[in-house]
């Protein structure tokens, strides 16, 4: 079943079936044929990534019927109602091969719809944009499901989460929205759901469908009647127990279906194999998981209902290890399954979460591009809650997983400590060394650290799960909307140096007649370069327009929230979030223990390196006059190319070269958007923290955003995440990795409660043998000791991704990380790739 | 050659100063570039270290033309009499015999680096402020200092205040150096060394002098005086396909350290040849002496150096490896 060669036999060694220091190469990426020791996991490979990517009506269908059924019902007993009939009729498969079951209401590489969020985009995708004709992100889609789509446009007219949201926002809100100028991101938990939280596996694993049923009828015993706030309970309880029907109906329907398939099997092999799957399903439909078999199926279909249920990406997988070591030790020590055959599960777990589809319009494919499902996030290493390492046999197989499929699933992140041992060290560098981007790596201290900054314990926060890209949440306790928004500050700099105005205010564009068309500016109007006489009049006018636009923001934020609360109840989700159940309240409304919503700054670089140049170049040498320097950005820098070179050069300072002229700046870029969003309440009765990441937002805020003081032309991308600023005109970092570190660490990680992106961006050849290997650990243990909170890695050269920009063909398999996430090179937006291929690449040959 | 400043404070003259470095020496490093070299290589790479003196570089295709730009001009004591222009209007001579001052400020002005001086005058303070940024990458790796070149031993009392400087701060330090100096000044470095890499690039001083300009008996003794002194020693290699890749060569060279050293070295690495620094030879208006030479493939190098590293380990029972990518075992 296994070739021999894999087998680990070193006496110390940790167990999994491949050596902790083997080497799958560098810079290599996807492109390997059959990578897993398992042949059914590379047919698995295979078959999947053959398949069109297609579009399913089923879920739509259904719960259009339902909402016109149960409209009487009380918003989260009819969401119950709904999702349980939805259960009980889709149409379910089992597929060759398979040892683990359970799809998402649609079949594999398949994307239900979600009319209830939103659905005139999709129909005006259908209509004008046909998702077959698309260079990325392609979706097949039948003419009958364009039909089902089209038939309940009507019915949703008005009845969804997006339209009650946008009719809420005041013309204020509105100018700096994704619908004005887009100074604050604000719609991704609008036009789809919010996603973005880790259920509580170990409680559902260990009691099972039918122990939260006890759970919630234990509650609803203690109800007084006659307390009005408990009439409302009872109504979230009578939800929560036809929740737990619908759910056990979905898994148990797949029981069923495996029998009937082993019935009828002739291959002895698969039939015991089917066999064995029935009995998985028909057990933990409501009783506890008893082996690791059993566990990863239930932790896989009871994840995909909560995908189904709320819309959402970035649905969280846990901390993989600490859930499933039990049961492993258990299996391996009383010899139910063998270690080689739970790696194989897990491979196999990995390609059903790529099966997942989400459908994204236009603009989010251009800028986003790749994403398929999105946030599968799973993690593993990191401590227990007395602070001791976890790190176990599993840590080392889900690495192993990786590096023997080689898909984006799950976007993987490995927790590193000051006691991690060195052989995972190892193993996670020498999967990061592949090239295809996973894992990504987070520090503990600064991790745990933000939490305990956000009311968490000591205990609580060690427990954390990466969420998404890198969102630090208490697994199974939070409700964190992390990501909630996606702030441009590179172009908040910019309207605080021309009196709140945009640089590329003109006549053109669409809002100019209820704006400066009627003497108005878009923002406050604090000032500009041409009135500013010092630089400390500079930071005033930013800190007012920071002040603004930020509110600007959580208001809109806090809209979505409450309309996604009215409209959008999450019954199914409200049973794993730990709180919910105990308070008697829905997830949406502030049922878990611990709430949140984090919405990102988005070009800091860009940003402090604006700053920086401003401050040097006007005010301390006064080589121009700020009047000057605010006319070579109207211009877009033309007849003003020397000064163009001088702010790109190393003569200015600049951010991510360990230099603290402008290091301080990027500091006080990130207090000041930190200062505006922390602490503040949210309408589910959490609190606001800020993130510092952009995934690739950074593209998308660009397009919006003229020329910048830092030598950025009109249009370009801002700097990504967290990291330094490269231009058209070249890249801010001149003085390599360990100045980048060092001027990344000088900023407060632990302040930023939402999560922080480093990027890496390295040459194979900076990597290779064992002193490119253990120097970039040791880079990596020196940054993290620096209270650097997180990294993540491309290795893969500069000439691969041209070359596949030439021949897309022969680099299908190219795995790259783009932001908090990887996917295939050639899949993604030439805009993106361009980004990417633009990013410093550090090399030391 | 001691060079001091304005201020009449030491000061070292310095093309480059590279931080994370990995490859000439144990762990993350930060790597300091002399300038000024006793030999010429025909195939250097760095040919902006090999003069003494601060030199000029101009890249024309860097320059924005003397119409959008002149800041250069403008920054000139003497103006348009030194800084010429090509007919396109990009700079393409800086007249230092006619008057030049040597101030630099037409390369300090330039926004775009199309005049560019090569050698700056580096106090040990400065130095070591950046040296010591990165201490902490340093510790994790068993990293340090690598003073390299051009020849560094040829500003040998500045390299020796630095290192013991940098000993002094718990730092530990690497030269790379091609010992064709007086051995007193590479002893003088040594008190502060804890390990040296060096070259052989021939064993035979005629041909030795041929390919680098100097003979090498020099050389050999000093790699000789530095076992002596129980200095760690990497050797390398630049392996160059028709001028030193001949098995009897290589064979030499592995009797000489097993002879005279006792094989007692940290390491010996086999380097392949690069086509590098070809553009700061055209900008110092310097030919470069190996343009017409023809590098094999590279199946033909590696397959050249794998060779070589055989002999030495079986042969002569030497720690050689091909590349400098290879973990280097030594603590210092």
């Amino acid at each position: 079943m296994i070739d021999e060669k894999y087998i680990n036999n070193g006496p110390d060694a940790p167990l999994a079936i491949e050596p902790y220091d083997r080497v799958w190469g560098v810079g290599i990426s996807g492109l390997t044929v059959n990578p897993s020791p398992f042949p059914r996991i590379n047919k698995m490979l295979d078959w999947l990534k053959n398949l069109d990517s297609t579009a399913d009506s089923q879920r739509a269908m259904i719960v259009t019927e339902c909402d016109k059924k149960y409209a009487m019902y009380p918003q989260n007993i009819k969401w119950a109602l709904t999702l349980r009939e939805l259960y009980e009729r889709v149409k379910i498969n089992i597929w060759d091969d398979e040892l683990i079951v359970g799809e998402l209401v649609a079949p594999p590489n398949s994307a239900p719809i979600y009319p209830e969020f939103s659905i005139d985009w999709l129909v005006e995708e259908f209509r004008e944009r046909p998702m077959d004709q698309r260079k990325n992100d392609r979706y097949v889609v039948s003419q009958d499901v364009i039909d089902d789509v089209y038939s309940i446009q009507d019915y949703w007219k008005g009845k969804t989460v997006s339209e009650a949201a946008i009719a809420s926002y005041t013309e204020e809100e509105l100018k700096g929205s994704h619908l004005g100028k887009c100074i604050a991101l604000e719609s991704l938990f609008m036009y789809a759901g919010v996603g973005h939280v880790t259920a509580n596996y170990e409680r559902l694993l260990s009691i099972g469908f039918g122990g939260i049923r006890e759970q919630v009828l234990e509650q609803m015993a203690k109800l007084d009647h006659t307390n009005p706030d408990d009439n409302l309970k009872e109504e979230f309880y009578k939800a929560e127990l036809i929740m737990i029907e619908g759910a056990s109906t979905y898994i148990r329907r797949y029981g069923l279906l495996a029998r009937e398939k082993a019935d009828i099997e002739k291959d002895p092999v698969r039939k015991a194999e089917l066999e064995r799957v029935s009995a998985n399903c028909l057990q933990v439909a409501e009783g506890p998981a008893r082996d690791f078999w059993e566990a990863i199926q239930l932790w896989h279909i009871a994840t995909n209902m909560i995908i189904v249920e709320t819309n959402g990406h970035s649905v969280t997988y846990g901390r993989f290890d600490k859930i499933f070591y039990p049961y492993y030790k258990k299996d391996v020590e009383t010899g139910n399954l063998t270690r080689e055959f739970m790696q194989e599960l897990i491979e196999h777990s990995f390609c059903k979460m790529h099966q997942l589809r989400k459908i994204r319009d236009t603009a989010a494919i251009t800028f986003s591009s790749g994403t398929i499902m999105g946030g599968t996030a799973l993690d593993v290493g990191g401590v227990d809650e007395n602070g001791d390492d976890i790190t176990n046999d599993v840590s080392y197989m889900v690495l192993d997983a990786h590096a023997h499929t080689r898909i984006p699933n799950p976007w993987m992140g490995v927790r590193l400590h000051e006691n991690s041992p060195k052989e995972f060290k190892i193993k996670t560098f020498n999967v990061i060394r592949i090239g295809t981007g996973e894992p990504k790596i987070f520090n503990d201290k600064p991790m745990i650290e933000s939490l305990m900054r956000n009311g968490k314990t000591l205990e609580e926060a060690r427990g954390y799960v990466g969420v998404g890209c890198v969102e630090p949440s208490i697994p199974g306790k939070t409700y964190g909307w992390h990501d909630s928004g996606s702030f441009n500050l590179a172009k908040t700099v910019q309207l605080s140096l021309n009196h709140g105005r945009c640089i590329d205010c003109s006549e053109s564009c669409e809002r100019y007649s209820k704006c400066a068309g009627a003497g108005l500016s878009l923002g406050p109007d604090s000032g500009g370069l041409d009135t500013f006489e010092s630089f400390e009049d500079v930071k005033k006018s930013f800190e007012i327009q920071m002040e603004y636009w930020c509110g600007q923001m959580i208001a809109m934020i806090n809209k979505i929230d409450i309309a996604q609360q009215r409209l959008k109840p999450l019954p199914y989700l409200s049973l794993l979030i730990d709180g919910c159940i105990e308070k008697g309240m829905d997830v949406t409304r502030g049922g878990a223990l611990y709430n949140h919503s984090g919405p990102q700054g988005v070009g800091i670089g860009t940003a402090a390196d604006s700053l920086t140049a401003v401050k040097q170049v006007v005010f301390d040498e006064k080589r121009v006059t700020g009047a000057e320097l605010l006319d070579a950005l109207k211009k877009n820098w033309e007849g003003y190319e020397p000064l163009y070179a001088y702010v790109n050069s190393d003569r200015v300072h600049h951010y991510g070269n360990d230099d603290d002229y402008a290091d301080e700046i990027a500091h006080y870029v990130m207090a000041t958007y930190c200062k505006n969003i922390e602490n503040r309440p949210t309408p589910h009765g959490g609190t606001y923290m800020p993130g510092v990441f952009s995934v690739t937002n950074n593209v998308m805020h660009g397009t919006v955003t003229a020329a910048t003081p830092d030598g950025r032309k009109a249009y370009e991308p801002v700097s990504d995440c967290l990291g330094p600023v490269h231009t058209q005109c070249c890249s801010h970092d001149t003085c390599g990795p360990t100045a980048v570190a060092l001027s990344a660490a000088k900023l407060d990680h632990s302040r930023i409660g939402n999560g922080i992106i480093l990027n890496w961006k390295f040459s194979p050849t900076a990597v290779s043998g064992d002193t490119g290997r253990d120097n970039l650990i040791g880079l990596m243990d020196t940054y993290f000791e620096h209270d650097g909170m997180q990294s993540q890695f491309s290795i893969v050269g500069r000439e691969m991704m041209l070359a596949a920009q030439k021949e897309p063909e022969k680099y299908k398999d190219l795995l790259v990380r783009i932001a908090g996430y990887s996917a295939y090179f050639v899949e993604l937006s030439t805009e993106l790739q361009n980004d990417l291929i633009g990013r410093t690449e550090l090399s030391f040959d | 050659m001691l060079h001091k400043n304005a201020a009449g404070e030491p000061v070292g003259l310095i093309t480059n100063i590279q931080r994370y470095t990995i490859h000439d020496g144990p762990g993350i490093r930060t790597e300091i570039f002399f300038k000024g070299c006793t030999m010429h290589c025909l195939w250097c790479s760095n040919p902006e270290t090999i003069s003494p003196k601060r030199e000029l570089g101009i890249y024309p295709s860097k320059c924005m033309t003397e119409g959008k730009c002149s800041w250069c001009v403008r920054a000139c004591p003497r103006g348009k009499e030194l800084i010429k222009f090509d007919a396109e209007g990009l700079v393409s001579f800086i007249e230092k015999d006619g008057g030049c001052a040597d101030c630099m400020k037409c390369a300090d002005e330039c926004p775009n680096h199309a005049i560019k001086s090569w050698g700056e005058e580096k106090t040990l303070k400065e130095l070591m402020r950046v040296i010591k940024s990165d201490e902490s990458f340093y510790r994790r790796t068993g990293g340090g200092v690598t003073l390299n070149g051009g020849e560094v031993l040829l500003q040998w009392e500045f390299a020796r205040e630095l290192l013991k400087a940098c000993k002094e701060a718990g730092i530990n330090t690497c030269v790379e150096t091609a010992l064709c100096v007086p051995s007193e000044h590479m002893e003088a470095v040594y008190e502060f060394t804890d390990l040296v890499i060096t070259d052989i690039k021939h064993m035979d001083p005629e041909t030795h002098k041929k390919l680098t300009g100097r003979s090498n008996e020099l050389i050999l003794e000093n790699i000789r005086r530095t076992a002596e002194l129980g200095k760690k020693l990497v050797i390398r290699t630049p392996v160059i396909h028709g001028y030193n890749n001949d098995e009897e060569n290589i064979r030499k060279t592995g009797e000489f350290l097993r002879n005279e050293l006792g094989g007692n070295i940290v390491a010996y690495q086999l380097l392949p040849y690069r086509r590098m620094g070809t553009e700061k030879y055209e900008s110092l208006r310097t030919p470069y002496p190996f343009e017409d030479y023809k590098a094999p493939e590279r199946e033909v190098w590696e397959k050249d150096l794998l060779k070589l590293a055989d002999i030495l380990r079986t042969e002569f029972d030497l720690p050689a490896v091909a590349g400098s990518s290879g973990k280097l075992d030594v603590e210092l």
